[in-house]
């Protein structure tokens, strides 16, 4: 594969544009500025203030006056087991359920890329799981399938005649990423679905008549074919998950484990830190880890859509 | 490539502002006031933040005839759990929001706020109002939510701790329960009875300061442990929580809910202890006096099968906690008149008088343990003759200024340490405590992450 050299070649070949004089283009966008200026007061002023108070030693309990502190909040970060701790579970709770979901979905979506009686219906059930609540989904999972006495895994458990399993608590990071696979394996299905239905029938019936087996030709078309579609999905369910609050907010109200960055900054907060200079730190730290990850994803994703395009 | 260029920028922008949304900040995340759509008119109403608990609806819902309709004075509450309460009254009152005029909190903080001046000081008004009787207010409770000598906030609801358990079930196993019972005589008895069907105490193991923090640290004093020492001056010395005394009584805790506690006991507190009583699948709960009322309530499956004794004790005399909903007055609001007279109507005498026939609980389900002369009124001595007087008890024999065997830093508590950095410690460290109830931490480990939470408040 030589894809890493093809955008140098699009690039060189690509049509020049003509010049417009400065003055036109500003014109042209002037329109524009309102919008952008409303954008950037409502987006990065927050964020430029959260860098600021992050170099403060900013608490409301008890008041004190706030004080510059400089990197301090940056520097004694990576000594606080708490925050190593989040940023595991940070981990855990990402990569498993984008992984989990993802193989499950690209199951389904198999699975549905046949015509079958009641396909319609079918595709909009499984489809289901994604539309529902973030916060009604914990607490479906946590009161009627995970609980110790009225849940339905351990009523299971118990008429097989074993010791019922206290899930939320004894598990909780597997609990929410059971949980979180369940609502995203959907959105990574209709991802997949996409990819499979774009594929080209003749190539495929190409390959019938060549005479590869079912297996041959789902390993070396489809699955190649699907990689972009499979790259975006991570990369959307990256994003999103990486900031997941809600499941872990009405499951277990945090703790080892379930303490995932985004519900530690809320920890130390207004959820009883009061610490708003440090958990401004952590934030920006999410955010500049989501930033990276972002650009990389970014930059594969683009190198493979544009394979694609050439092939 | 241009094209995915702007994309990737456009796509790390909404990133960051989606994530650094989650942060703090100074933001004003407004809370809508639910009662009422109408807008505010003028002097003539008043914005009030109150616990969602079912003593606050009452009152909620019985406002506009019985208080607005004779003072012309608006009310509009805003609903919240306590957990999010405590968040909009630290940030409106403490740190100087100017969003209500009358804010429900609790003997934690009403000294705090207090002393740190950001509370009016509610004596010479309640003193100077003849309606509001003031010295019939119950000294605990009255003191609780006092600093040198003022009254920060008006009881609506007071409350101790005490066990109750099912009488019929302890009898059957042999088992007689003392009015004052001590720990090592509770674990007996629910290790006795403790059955797979019927679990034999159900003790508090969900993390948060309110929560396991309360049922726990009230178990820590009798046992002779403490969060903190105390310096002569009163302000924090040291982290105790690596102290034998401390890892003692844990242990007491942990193993009493390992062998004999609820289900799921690390997802456990009031409510799930409620449940599980009144579904007969424990024995014996230890928590909130205002438990007894809905026990005892007549739709209740367990009604007349319970008994009531005091808050268990090891080696101090008395062990039960002491906690009061009360309302207070933030400084900065401009209504401090109708703010009062909202409050005197409120927490007075005369609302709980009219409240008894025309709230769905009826009698039984009056605010308690805020005033003496609650318990003289003979509709509510009939209905709640079974837990009244060991409710009165419980409340006037809190021990909140010595709740231990040693001194304690900061104002006076017993379920909670009267200092501002508590609410923060106790809640990482019962998450702690609570992962080693659900078997997923060791002991050890969980007293030495919390010894170092402990020990940060101790630097300033």
């Amino acid at each position: 594969m030589s894809t890493a050299t093809r955008p140098r070649i699009t690039r060189s070949t690509r049509p020049t544009v003509p010049r417009i004089p400065l003055s036109e283009s500003w014109r042209r966008r002037l329109p524009l500025l309102p919008a952008l200026l409303i954008m950037i007061v409502l987006t990065q002023v927050p964020f430029v203030m959260s860098v600021y108070y992050s170099l403060t030693d900013w608490r409301v309990v008890p008041p004190e006056p706030r004080n510059w502190v400089g990197l301090q909040n940056y520097t004694r970060l990576f000594d606080n087991e708490f925050f190593k701790d989040a940023a595991v579970t940070t981990i855990q709770l990402t990569v498993f359920p984008v992984l989990g979901a993802l193989v499950l979905g690209a199951g389904f979506a198999l699975l549905l890329d046949r015509r079958f009686f009641g396909q319609g219906l079918v595709r909009t059930l499984l489809i289901t799981p994604f539309l529902l609540m973030p916060v009604v989904v914990g607490l479906i999972w946590k009161n009627q399938m995970f609980h110790g006495l009225y849940g339905v895994l351990n009523w299971g458990i118990d008429t097989l005649g074993g010791t019922p399993v206290d899930f939320v608590s004894r598990y909780p990071t597997i609990s929410i990423i059971v949980v979180l696979i369940w609502q995203w394996t959907p959105f990574m299905m209709l991802i997949m679905l996409a990819g499979l239905q774009s594929q080209p029938s003749d190539v495929l019936e190409a390959a019938k008549v060549d005479g590869a087996t079912p297996f041959a030709i789902f390993r070396q078309l489809t699955l190649s074919h699907l990689r972009p579609y499979m790259e975006l999905g991570i990369l959307l369910g990256t994003i999103y998950l990486i900031q997941v609050y809600d499941q872990i907010a009405v499951m277990t109200g945090g703790g080892p484990g379930s303490t995932n960055l985004p519900y530690f900054v809320f920890q130390r907060s207004i959820g009883g830190g009061w610490e708003f200079g440090q958990a401004s730190s952590f934030s920006i730290v999410v955010v500049i880890a989501s930033i990276v990850i972002a650009t990389v994803a970014l930059r594969v994703l683009s190198g493979l859509l544009k394979g694609e395009e050439i092939a | 490539m241009r094209g995915t260029v702007r994309l990737s920028s456009a796509t790390a922008v909404a990133v960051a502002c989606v994530i650094a949304a989650g942060c703090g900040g100074g933001g004003s995340k407004s809370s809508s006031s639910g009662a009422s759509g109408t807008p505010a008119s003028g002097t003539g109403s008043i914005n009030v933040a109150i616990v969602d608990n079912p003593q606050m609806k009452d009152i909620a819902a019985l406002t506009p005839s019985l208080f607005t309709a004779k003072t012309g004075i608006k009310v509009n509450y805003t609903v919240l759990d306590e957990g999010t309460l405590r968040q909009v009254t630290t940030r409106d009152v403490a740190a100087g929001g100017r969003q209500f005029d009358v804010a429900m909190i609790g003997p934690f903080e009403a000294p705090q706020f207090g002393q740190q001046g950001t509370l009016v000081d509610l004596t010479p008004k309640a003193t100077s109002d003849a309606a509001y009787k003031f010295d019939d207010i119950i000294p605990a409770v009255r003191n609780a939510l006092s600093a040198g000598g003022k009254m920060y906030a008006a009881p609506f609801y007071g409350e101790s701790s005490f066990l109750m358990y099912r009488k019929d079930v302890l009898k059957k196993a042999g088992i007689t329960m003392p009015d004052h019972p001590t720990w090592a005589q509770v674990a007996a008895a629910a290790r006795k009875v403790n059955s797979p069907s019927m679990a034999g105490i159900c003790l508090r193991g969900k993390p948060g300061w309110g929560d396991l923090g309360a049922s726990f640290t009230t178990v820590l004093n009798t046992f002779g442990g403490t969060w903190w020492s105390a310096k002569p001056d009163g302000s924090i010395d040291k982290a105790m929580v690596t102290q034998p005394a401390f890892k003692q009584a844990l242990q007491f805790y942990v193993n009493l809910v390992k062998d004999a506690g609820e289900k799921d006991a690390a997802n456990s507190s009031f409510n799930e202890c409620l449940s599980q009583y009144k579904d007969g699948k424990v024995a014996m709960w230890y928590d909130a006096t205002v438990a007894a009322g809905l026990l005892e309530a007549s739709d209740s499956p367990v009604k007349g099968k319970n008994g009531y004794a005091a808050a268990p004790i090891d080696k101090t005399k008395n062990a039960g906690w002491l906690w009061s909903w009360a309302l207070a007055i933030p400084k900065t609001t401009t209504k401090q008149d109708l703010a009062w007279k909202y409050i005197s109507f409120a927490t007075g005498p005369q609302y709980l008088k009219e409240a008894g026939s025309r709230i769905p609980g009826g009698w039984a389900a009056l605010p308690p343990g805020t005033r003496q002369s609650t318990y003289e009124i003979p509709q509510y001595k009939s209905a709640a003759k079974s837990f009244a007087k060991e409710t009165l008890d419980a409340i006037s024999s809190a021990p909140i200024t010595n709740p231990g065997t040693t001194k304690r830093p900061g104002l006076p508590g017993v379920q909670y340490v009267g200092v501002p950095e508590f609410q923060d410690v106790g809640n990482q460290c019962t998450q702690q405590f609570s992962a080693v109830m659900a078997g997923r931490a060791a002991i050890d480990a969980a007293l030495k992450n919390c010894q170092g939470v402990a020990s940060q408040a101790t630097q300033g």
